[in-house]
């Protein structure tokens, strides 16, 4: 019974090894590459199928990784940093109630311990009401250092109109829309009123000192920056802050310097990168990769389908010329592996190909795509309205990887065929 | 070397059955130049297949060397053919994608031979045929008498025990063809190696030295004639 066992088992690792040796013999890519020459009508039609095919695929992947990618950077560079300090609890129920005290090691001392952070900036955050003598509207109060927060963010690239806050600590900024709608301009007054710390009602009156335009409908439309000293005052927290944001030189570490900063600041606060910040964001990514997946998977599946096509042509009309390489004594595991190369050279001709279009299509974007008529709707979601398509080099290797795939489950069905050929009725094939 | 006990082929095809061979008994020895004769149909094609390795017969038995080849699977028979074994069939017998030395060395890569001595043994055997001018041609550049003189290397310099000719001649004129069975019987008799060939034509028949005639699937006449 064993030895009856063994011998299928024993067939298919002769196979397999067979299969393995071919692969490696310079003869069987100088067949393979000969064979794939041998029509090259045929061989330029499949790869051209295979070359837009993908070349359109990584031009589109690339819009949009360059859209999710401008949407991480705009909401990095607008309000979230790399890496933010709060109080623990704040992230579950953002409030003046979680703050940061000054005895907890949060400030210039704490990042001068750290190289890889090359900006920081402290900021108090509240809700308020925000009024005119027109309107009146709910907004976020965000309290910043003016100085320091030019480093971390780009809000003071944003004034549209009138100027960054500066030494008045009775100014403060609006964005465009929400200034609309309190139907006040640079200079107007505004009446700020918010909860302080005891819960009493307190409010203040400040002058706008200018307007600012964020690819943020959400900032645009409910957020007031005013000096942090001010908010303090007014809230009453003393020299507490609500959030200390961080901006590291190395964004492919963050996790491991939000885990540093954990550790040196102890329990009592929360450190958090902008992918635990923002999860949406993080999700937008995923699903863009599952998408590339799928959609290299779909157009690598239908070409499978020529491939294989062309593969099973060119093996019938070889049908004699393969009777008489198996006469000769050639194994099938080679024959397999011949069809297998030539089936990868066929795909990776069409892929290197297609990676060339790809990359000719984004080069050609390289200024962007100006989506300017859309931008009302796309602000909405913290887009630029100007898409720079963006190349990782994992959309390079995904398809090369699938395409390999694709050649190997491609030259499956021919090379069943063609190790079922009778090589004495080939050689009289006509 | 070879021998055919009883041996028996049929063919059945949509469920009607045709009787090739009907209880074939030869024996071929070692250093023949043997000749299979006989009309379209008579069998030698399907005799030369079974000595060949390359299909079973419906009955009876084929030994090569001793080795009866029914007993083995389609991956030893391969290794058989390749070791002992050596092919020429009618024409178009070359793998076009390959030149003239690529194709002599094609079996010997099959074989594992390492590639400075395939590529001195194929340049040697190209120029013992006549060719040695001609390695860097590819198939399509040659004519058929070069075709099949390169098919004749190409069976030989792999040193098998005996080479099997299908109708080597048939789509030669008889002037190349009369060249190229001077060329095998010169290598019959100086590599030694067997060889069985089919065919019609009665210039190969002439000058082989032993002639098996076929008929209706049976051996009807085995003539031996002196060296």
């Amino acid at each position: 019974m064993t030895a009856l066992r063994a011998e299928p088992v024993m067939a298919a690792q002769g196979f397999l090894w067979g299969f393995m040796y071919a692969l490696l013999r310079p003869v069987t890519w100088r067949m393979a590459w000969r064979n794939v020459g041998r029509n090259p009508r045929r061989t330029l039609i499949v790869g051209s199928a295979i070359a837009i095919g993908l070349g359109a695929t990584i031009v589109a992947m690339a819009v949009n990784y360059g859209m999710i990618f401008e949407m991480v950077a705009s909401a990095i560079r607008t309000e979230v940093g790399h890496v933010q300090v709060h109080g623990r609890g704040f992230d579950a129920k953002p409030g003046i109630e979680f703050r940061i005290e000054p005895d907890q090691g949060v400030g210039p001392e704490l990042v001068a311990q750290l190289p890889e952070i090359v900006a920081w900036a402290p900021r108090v955050r509240g809700e308020g009401l925000v009024s005119s003598p027109r309107a009146s509207a709910g907004v976020r109060l965000v309290a910043i250092d003016p100085v320091q927060e030019a480093q971390v963010s780009v809000i003071d690239e944003s004034i549209t109109e009138g100027h960054f806050l500066g030494d008045d600590p009775r100014r403060v900024l609006l964005g465009e829309r929400l200034a609309d709608r309190l139907q006040v301009g640079v200079d107007d007054k505004i009446v700020l009123s918010v909860q302080d710390v005891s819960g009493d009602l307190t409010g203040e009156a400040y002058r706008v000192a200018g307007l600012f335009r964020t690819p943020s409908r959400e900032l645009d439309e409910g957020a007031v920056f005013l000096p942090i000293g001010e908010a303090q005052r007014l809230l009453g927290i003393g020299e507490a802050i609500s959030e200390f944001v961080i901006v590291s030189n190395d964004d492919r570490q963050l996790a491991a310097l939000a885990a540093r900063l954990q550790e040196r600041l102890g329990p009592d606060l929360e450190v958090r990168t902008w992918e635990e910040l923002r999860p949406m964001l993080v999700s937008m990514i995923k699903i863009f990769d599952q998408m590339g997946w799928i959609m290299y998977a779909a157009i690598f599946i239908a070409m499978a389908f020529g491939i294989a096509n062309v593969l099973l042509m060119s093996l019938y009309e070889r049908i004699r010329e393969i009777g008489i390489v198996l006469s000769l004594g050639m194994p099938p595991a080679r024959l397999v592996a011949s069809l297998m190369v030539e089936s990868l050279i066929l795909t990776l001709v069409g892929v290197a190909c297609g990676l060339g279009v790809g990359l000719l299509g984004v080069w050609a974007l390289a200024d962007g795509i100006d989506l300017s008529a859309w931008a009302d709707g796309l602000d909405a979601y913290g887009m630029s309205p100007v898409i720079v398509p963006v190349v990782r080099s994992s959309d390079l290797t995904q398809p090369l990887a699938i395409a390999v795939l694709t050649a190997i489950l491609a030259s499956l069905w021919p090379a069943i065929r063609a190790v079922r050929i009778r090589p004495a009725e080939a050689v009289r094939h006509v | 070397m070879l021998e055919a006990t009883d041996v028996w082929k049929v063919y059945e095809t949509r469920g009607v059955e045709t009787v090739a061979l009907q209880g074939v008994n030869l024996v071929i020895d070692e250093g023949e130049f043997t000749a299979l004769a006989g009309p379209s149909g008579s069998g030698k094609t399907t005799l030369l297949n079974l000595f060949g390795a390359l299909d079973v017969p419906t009955r009876g038995t084929i030994h090569l060397e001793g080795q009866e080849l029914s007993t083995l699977s389609s991956a030893q028979l391969a290794h058989l053919r390749l070791q002992k074994l050596g092919f020429i069939f009618q024409a178009y017998n070359l793998i076009p994608v390959l030149s003239a030395r690529e194709n002599v060395e094609f079996v010997m890569e099959l074989q594992g031979v390492p590639a400075a001595e395939r590529q001195e043994r194929a340049m040697a055997m190209l120029a013992e045929v006549g060719l040695g001018d001609m390695a860097d041609k590819r198939p399509m550049e040659m004519s058929g008498g070069q075709q099949q003189r390169v098919a004749v290397a190409r069976a030989i310099v792999s040193r098998p025990r005996v080479v099997l000719a299908d109708e080597p001649t048939a789509n030669l004129d008889s002037k190349t063809a009369e060249k190229l069975l001077d060329l095998m019987q010169e290598m019959n008799q100086r590599h030694h190696v067997t060889f069985l060939f089919s065919t019609h034509d009665p210039m190969v028949i002439e000058k082989s030295r032993r002639t098996v005639r076929l008929r209706d699937g049976q051996v009807v006449d085995d003539e031996l004639r002196a060296a």
